[in-house]
């Protein structure tokens, strides 16, 4: 029985597609807190704004992350949410469950909480919505120790890392991202756990340059899998897709107006740097010119697969346009070998430098990609000791970035214009 | 010379204590020994807080440090705001 008259909130339920208002009216059935979610959220929508307070001090012993305080302003109206706080829940590498272990935590969240849940939120991990602060150190506790399983990065640590399915079921992965994801989350147990840096940090796993976890856009620092020698070709394949018997891009350029498969139109065309032409027909590739966009691999992938000298591309600075506007991250170490051989020595290695400095020199509440705008890629590349490579400069001359210092320069700044007119006369 | 973690963890409670903001972020403790690095600076601070001498206050995207008793606290409505 409703307990709230929710007219606008109905709305939402007439169209043709699911509705999270239909689903909290059933999940309110056997959880009364869930009619006042309706009510307070009704609300929120003739009041224009929302009735949430969030942040606070709760919190599980020993944690300084994982779940986020968050308070009704409106409690005498709508008790049921008076505390509704939000943890977040470290998920398995490439979210992988069996279906047992989503009804036991499903069934724990019925136990201490709402019932409610986000499934994923965009740092990975799995969201469980609403629940009192009495109730955090029971849930904590089944969780660790029934469940086996721990809770996720909030607040200014490190957060959730996340991953693709990497080497799992793609066989584009060019490292094994879910085994640096585990590692690193391992590795990095107290950074997760409680603060450590000015803001949040985010890293990423992506097995190849399609990037399927958009770390290039959504992680401070992501790992995105690339090779280093040339794009193996098949040709004997190549000749199938010409001949259309092998349909291109797995049978997604079929149907409607899409015309029979043309190599021309629809691979060398479109390749970005110009590297590939057919000679009679076999296919061509200049690799020294790949930039790696893995469209041509994405339309023949029988054809045609990364190269086997694999490892990573590191990229540092993305974020999502909180405070500044959006950006993606910059390229900062073109190729890096990505293994457990040497439990990931190299990559914890550069991840700590960039942490030391950041913590150094970055404001409160400013991402270490802004950190990086402020104060400029040079500084940056000098502090992480990398030499300024060709890869860095987005634009050559018309984006000159990249500064000589006068220690450099033969002579420094200081010039004899005379003695140069000599040589080089007006 | 650094100052050892327990010179550095009063340190670190005396400014919270008595800084005129009741929460703090963790840069706001560096300058409790500029010849202390950070992440030293870091790890005292969680060590107060795991010792019960202060609290972790987090808005959900930003993480602050408050003296026991100082922070903001939504549920009792107690603390300095």
């Amino acid at each position: 029985m409703p307990k709230h008259d929710t007219p606008l909130l109905d709305e939402l339920e007439s169209g043709p597609w699911p509705s999270f208002v239909s689903d909290l009216k059933r999940q309110a059935e056997t959880k009364p807190e869930c009619w006042d979610i309706l009510g307070q959220l009704e609300l929120s929508y003739k009041d224009k704004i929302t009735h949430w307070k969030h942040g606070g001090i709760v919190g599980v012993f020993g944690y300084g992350g994982g779940i986020v305080g968050r308070y009704s302003d409106v409690p005498a109206q709508f008790p049921g949410v008076e505390h509704f706080h939000t943890v977040r829940v470290n998920q398995p590498s490439s979210k992988y469950y069996t279906t047992e272990n989503l009804r036991a935590i499903m069934d724990l969240w019925e136990k201490h909480g709402s019932g409610m849940t986000n499934m994923h939120g965009s740092t990975g991990d799995m969201i469980l919505l609403g629940t009192r602060t009495e109730n955090l150190e029971p849930f904590f506790w089944d969780l660790t120790h029934k469940l086996d399983q721990d809770l996720g990065g909030s607040g200014s640590n490190l957060r959730t890392p996340a991953c693709c399915l990497g080497q799992s079921r793609c066989e584009w992965a060019c490292y094994d991202t879910q085994e640096a994801c585990h590692h690193l989350t391992m590795h990095y147990q107290d950074e997760i756990h409680r603060p450590a840096f000015p803001y949040k940090f985010k890293f990423k796993f992506s097995g190849c340059p399609n990037d399927c976890v958009a770390s290039i856009a959504r992680s401070d620092l992501a790992v995105i899998g690339t090779w280093r020698d040339d794009i193996r070709i098949d040709q004997a394949s190549v000749k199938e897709y010409v001949a259309g018997n092998i349909p291109a891009n797995g049978g997604a350029y079929k149907g409607g107006d899409w015309p029979a498969f043309d190599i021309k139109d629809e691979v060398l065309d479109l390749c970005p740097t110009d590297c590939m032409w057919m000679e009679g027909d076999e296919l061509k590739i200049d690799n020294s010119e790949c930039t790696r966009c893995m469209h041509c691999i994405n339309v023949m992938p029988r054809a045609l697969r990364p190269g086997t000298d694999m490892g990573a591309s590191i990229c540092v600075g993305a974020k999502a346009p909180i405070l500044d506007g959006a950006q993606f991250a910059t390229l900062v170490v073109p190729f890096m070998k990505i293994s457990k051989d040497n439990d990931f020595e190299e990559l914890i290695d550069f991840i700590e430098q960039v942490w030391d400095w950041w913590m150094e020199v970055g404001k409160n509440r400013e991402r270490v990609g802004e950190t990086m705008q402020r104060i400029g890629l040079p500084t940056f590349l000098s502090v992480m000791e990398i030499e300024p490579l060709p890869q860095h400069v987005k634009e050559p001359r018309s984006n000159p970035y990249v500064f000589w210092k006068e220690e450099e320069v033969p002579g420094g700044w200081e010039r004899d214009v005379a003695e140069f007119r000599k040589r080089n006369a007006m | 010379m650094p100052l050892t973690k327990e010179e550095l963890k009063v340190k670190i409670l005396e400014k919270a204590m008595n800084a005129p903001k009741p929460q703090l972020y963790v840069k706001d403790f560096y300058k409790c020994d500029p010849e202390t690095k950070p992440r030293a600076i870091k790890n005292a601070a969680n060590e107060l807080v795991k010792e019960g001498k202060m609290t972790f206050w987090s808005s959900g995207s930003t993480t602050m440090y408050a003296a026991k008793g100082r922070a903001k606290d939504e549920e009792s409505g107690e603390g300095i705001n």
